[in-house]
């Protein structure tokens, strides 16, 4: 037999997965896709160029990380704490979605998107970046430098970027915490 | 005189006993917008009637499933659970003979369950719909050479995901499994077609013609070679005419002296993949027990993929009683408009052993199959009075490459032909389009159209004009610009006011512009080795196609609860926000239910030729006598038609609804009590009715709810329902209806359907016999002339771009400091979709003026090699993101109508930036992208 399996646990929004056989090559995304059904970290380009695919990856510190899924294979994720935009909203016992998270709200109210594919991987960046912030306030004059740090790497076809990019500048000023006084 | 398949005209597929259903798929999705916090209906309209986010924002956001390619069989309602997975095999050479593929690379296990050659559809009778527009075979047959680089040889399906995964990753990249045999005769097709639009006006802008294409014709001709035959100049029919009316022209030209400028030059403009962040996909399963064909396709044009593959299945040995086409929310910036992606989809299906079979193309696929922007070669002239800096006369030689299969190539070099004027007056023109086939990948529908292209070369042109005439850039255009009521190169006249001096005049006042010579020299002081430079451009683009046909619904119950349909669908733009606050701003109400996507109508039997450039005058006349006849049934989601044409769909459908039941009832309301109640001591009007904070009131009549409004319509048993179906053909159709005590009626639709209220007399109830509408055979209609058709575009929405950037001498980048946007789009139906399109239309524009770039042929994307690591896209870092601005004129006044503004958005960016850099360095481009490879080498 050509395919080669590995049993594979994680816990993905909060949720203990597995132990599952997975291929031991198959990458994160399409375990997302076909395994979990979870569809929302987006196949783009398949070579971790337009991170419409990434995902939050919660470390040992509580520290958010951004991972590209379509070019880590699913068993690089064995026990770590996977987070994908289908799991940032805040949801009600019967699943329905009680509050977005405050980049979701940011990003719905400066109409960021348009086609919205690449939405979940902007999510997940700025979540990230936002975290990071949160360790580590920068100078207010940094704000625009430091988001575009952050989000130039993600690729969007639809919206020239600016509204994304306003949605987060306008969150990071108003969050407590992120900018020096 | 050859047929020609114009842009969005499509030959009619209908099929007797098959049954087509199409449905917006994600009910779910919309539902939960709908019906999830943050509350929906109160919380999701601010004040004035504008949305707070779009419709479809929270499950964007939230990552559910909304597009396509999200749904697997499982996720599908009645499909069986277990799905199978697809990829095809293609070929990366057309020189030499197709002789099967080799699977050796795969271990015994990775072999596909089914593999499908040509041999096999053959035998089965699956053949090519609408031969030509989708070349002639879809996969190569053994034994001749492939019609185009990237055509499929081979389809592989597979019963499970895992094995299909690592069999598509052994495979790819490898140049050993597709076969070749000999060197073969070329299968590509014959060239596509050429066309030709000459004008001399009379005298005068305000004259009658004395030769143009609405007034006689558009001259179409063959080929020998790749060189149009055009036909012999002449005083005989309107062609030969023609052709002595652009002799003339010539000859102008050719003698000019020194009181006149002749500028000739050359410009090419590159192919690019539109890099839709979605590619191509579809989910087919074919059921033989039931003959159904079920799919869900990513796909802007959905009315066709179920006429088309009821089509093609029917006349195949797979017996079929219906197709039920799902889709979902999807983007494609037009190359998702008739692709032939979704009948290899269908294909798929069909030999899925009776299991759902999905098809989707991983970004090497997309590049190498997907439909590519047309390269363009471009010759122009000018001519120019030296002493008026205006034009005489101004001519066009262009080809464009379609690739290997026909699609709209020969629609998008006309538009590209009658666009390249961009936005100046000539009293004498000749712009020709020669449409070359070739074995490059299959170009087709994309934002721009043709015209993103010719514009282009011309604003580039008109700066070094103005530069060799010692005029200011802005000066000569304005000297130039088309004024209103003025005639465009085809000799009609654009819609409205044209509001080009306006945006001059802004332009030229703004900082980027005025205080360009003394940034310059501050900049260039302050950063030695970079140079400064600010550039212009300036475009008007059409919006629709000729031939734009839509249905829209509304109906309410006696508690007043609303109900919006329409065909629209999303593909980002925001249309269905859009299409669902227009009926808002319109009743003072929002739809409870919307239902988009909708493209079965019983309620609306309409007949359809769906001929509508083609079909002569008298045809036509003889066919709108049947008041169930319409020239097409609906168009695509494409061509920036949503707000303007399928919102005069939505526009007319509230008006039509304010005019047999509101107005009634609420008239109704307002005169009940003694001596005509508080209506009778005013005189209230019609068109005193207005909208005031959600209620309907006129003259200081009591405001009334819409619930107020309905249970007192359902109560008489008003008309409670309306479904409209329009038509435009450069101009709207209208018709004329006898509605019974609401008398006759004419509007700007040629079909309706009504449902009577609850209290409805059973005589009205007796005629709901459509689908339990009243189908209400229209008394008279008028469609425009068939001889608009060589208007070829009355619509336009300008805009103009200032850029303002920087050249490194050594590395030869440049890079955006700012850029300042003036567009005019009417009234703006929701302000921050227009502010996206804009951004992101500038984003797709700075691309192509300086870094996307396709090889046509064998180092190109038909080779399977490309994705976004070496054809490079706009980043955030290359657009300006924390700097562009951007204003919108204000309407006229508040009765203007929205302009389709998807399109033109991307244009003017182009000229202006390579302007810009003539500026900076002076030196001039003539072909596109402005790399900084390109740079250095002018700079060495």
């Amino acid at each position: 037999m050509t395919i080669v399996t590995r049993k594979l646990s994680l816990t993905l929004n909060d949720k203990a997965i597995g132990p599952i056989d997975v291929p031991e090559t198959m990458m994160m995304q399409d375990f997302l896709h076909e395994y979990e059904n979870l569809t929302g970290s987006r196949m783009g380009c398949g070579q971790g160029i337009c991170h419409a695919c990434t995902v939050v990856v919660e470390k040992d510190d509580g520290s958010l990380e951004e991972m590209r899924t379509c070019i880590v294979g699913a068993h690089w994720f064995e026990g770590r704490k996977v987070r994908t935009v289908e799991g940032q909203a805040k949801l009600g016992t019967d699943g329905e979605i009680v509050a977005l998270s405050p980049v979701q709200q940011a990003f719905i109210e400066h109409f960021a998107f348009q086609c919205g594919y690449c939405t979940p991987g902007f999510v997940t960046g700025a979540t990230v970046l936002l975290d990071k912030l949160k360790r580590e306030p920068i100078e207010r004059d940094a704000v625009e430098q430091t988001i575009t740090d952050a989000l130039d790497r993600h690729i969007c076809r639809c919206t020239g970027y600016v509204r994304y990019f306003e949605a987060v500048r306008d969150l990071v000023l108003k969050t407590p915490g992120l900018v020096k006084a | 005189m050859k047929t020609i398949l114009s842009r969005r005209t499509f030959l009619k597929a209908s099929v007797a006993g098959v049954a087509i259903k199409i449905s917006m798929l994600p009910i779910a999705a919309r539902a939960e917008l709908i019906e999830t916090p943050p509350p929906p209906a109160a919380d999701w309209l601010v004040a004035g009637g504008k949305p707070k986010y779009r419709l479809d924002a929270i499950a964007k956001v939230t990552g559910g499933k909304t597009f396509a390619r999200d749904y697997r069989a499982r996720d599908l309602e009645g499909w069986p659970k277990e799905q199978s997975h697809a990829f095809m095999l293609h070929a990366t050479r057309t020189d030499r003979v197709f002789d099967g593929v080799d699977l050796a690379l795969l271990e015994p296990d990775l072999k596909p369950d089914r593999l499908v050659l040509h041999e096999d559809l053959v035998a089965d009778g699956v053949t090519i719909p609408v031969p030509g527009f989708y070349g002639d075979v879809f996969l190569v047959p053994k034994g001749q050479t492939a019609r185009l680089l990237g055509q499929p040889v081979a389809m592989l399906i597979y019963h499970d995901f895992a094995r299909f995964d690592l069999a598509k990753r052994t495979l790819r990249f490898s140049d050993n499994v597709v076969r070749y045999g000999g060197a073969g005769p070329s299968t590509t097709p014959a060239n596509y077609g050429a066309a030709r639009y000459v004008r001399i006006d009379g005298g005068t802008p305000d004259a009658p013609d004395r030769f143009s294409a609405l007034k006689d014709t558009v001259i179409w001709t063959g080929f020998k070679g790749d060189d149009p035959q055009w036909p012999a100049a002449g005083d005989g029919d309107a062609s030969a005419r023609g052709m002595t009316a652009a002799a003339e022209i010539q000859n102008e030209i050719a003698a000019a002296g020194d009181d006149m400028l002749v500028l000739k030059r050359s410009y090419f403009s590159q192919s690019i993949d539109a890099s839709a962040m979605e590619a191509d996909n579809g989910n087919v399963w074919y059921d033989a027990k039931t003959g159904v064909l079920h799919a869900m396709v990513a796909t802007q044009s959905p009315y066709e993929v179920a006429e088309v593959a009821a089509v093609m299945v029917s006349k195949s040995k797979f017996p079929l009683k219906s197709v039920d086409l799902k889709v979902g929310y999807t983007v494609g910036y037009g190359t998702k408009d008739h692709a032939i992606f979704p009948f290899y989809c269908v294909l798929a299906g069909l030999y899925g052993d009776g299991r759902p079979v999905r098809l989707a193309n991983d970004r090497y696929e997309q590049f190498q199959t997907a439909l590519k922007r047309h390269a363009f070669w471009m010759d122009n002239v000018m001519l120019i009075d030296r002493k008026t800096g205006q034009f005489r006369a101004m001519t066009g030689t262009y080809r464009n490459n379609g690739g290997g299969r026909e699609n709209f190539s020969t629609s998008v070099g006309t538009v590209g032909a009658t666009a390249a004027q961009s936005i100046y007056y000539l009293p004498k023109s000749d712009f020709s389009a020669a449409i070359l086939a070739s074995r490059a990948v299959d170009a087709g529908s994309m934002r721009g159209y043709g015209t993103l292209q010719t514009m282009s070369a011309t604003e580039m042109m008109v700066d070094e004009a103005a530069e060799l005439l010692g005029l200011d850039p802005i000066e000569f255009r304005r000297r130039n610009a088309l004024k209103s009521g003025m005639k465009n190169t085809q000799g009609a006249i654009p819609s409205g006011a044209m509001r080009h001096e306006e945006i001059l005049n802004k332009a030229a006042q703004h900082p980027i512009w005025s205080q360009r010579n003394a940034r310059k020299a501050e900049f260039e002081a302050a950063n030695p080795g970079k140079r400064y430079g600010v550039g212009y451009g300036h475009v008007h683009k059409d919006y629709g196609t000729g031939a734009e046909s839509a249905l829209a619904s509304l109906e309410f119950d006696a508690k007043g609860h609303l109900k919006f349909s329409h065909v629209a669908h999303e593909i980002g733009t925001g249309a269905t926000t859009s299409q669902t606050v227009m009926v808002g701003a319109i009743l003072g109400k929002l739809p409870d239910e919307t239902e988009f996507g909708k493209v079965r109508w019983p309620n609306m039997p309409l007949e359809a030729t769906d001929q509508p450039y083609t079909m002569s005058q008298e045809d036509e006349d003889r066919h709108k006598l049947n008041p169930r006849w319409t020239p097409t049934f609906t168009s695509p989601m494409s061509a920036s038609n949503s707000v303007y044409y399928l919102g005069h769909a939505t526009r007319e459908a509230a008006n039509v609804l304010i005019e047999l039941a509101v107005w009634p009832a609420a008239r109704s309301i307002w005169s009940r009590g003694i001596g005509g109640g508080q209506m009778a001591p005013e005189v209230v009007r019609r068109e005193d009715l207005r909208v005031a904070d959600g209620t309907i009131t006129a003259a200081a009549m009591q405001p009334l709810s819409f619930a107020e409004i309905a249970a007192e319509a359902h109560r008489l048993g008003l008309v409670t329902g309306v479904t409209v179906h329009t038509f435009n053909r450069w101009q709207w159709a209208e018709a004329e209806f006898d509605l019974d005590e609401a008398g006759h009626q004419r509007f700007a639709i040629d079909a309706l359907a009504v449902k009577y209220g609850d209290a409805a007399t059973p005589e009205r109830k007796a005629l709901m016999t459509a689908d339990g509408w009243r189908f209400v055979d229209r008394a008279s209609v008028s469609y425009p002339p068939t001889q608009r058709n060589n208007a070829g575009v009355t619509y336009y929405a300008p805009m103009a771009t200032l850029v303002e950037l920087v050249v490194d001498l050594g590395s030869g980048d440049v890079k955006l400091l700012s850029h300042h946007s003036i567009i005019e789009c009417g009234t703006q139906v929701v302000p921050e979709l227009v502010s996206g399109q804009i951004q992101g239309g500038l984003a797709m524009g700075i691309g192509h003026a300086l870094k996307e770039y396709l090889p046509l042929y064998e180092d190109g994307p038909g080779d399977g090699t490309w994705n976004w690591n070496r054809y490079e896209l706009p980043t955030a870092k290359d657009v300006a993101v924390w700097s562009q601005t951007a204003e919108v004129l204000p309407p006229l006044s508040d009765s203007d109508p929205p302009k389709g503004m998807a399109e033109v958005v991307m244009i003017a960016v182009v000229p202006a930036i390579v302007n810009a850099i003539t500026h900076a360095i002076g030196k001039r481009f003539y072909e596109l992208p402005v790399t900084s490879d390109k740079i250095r080498e002018a700079l060495a």
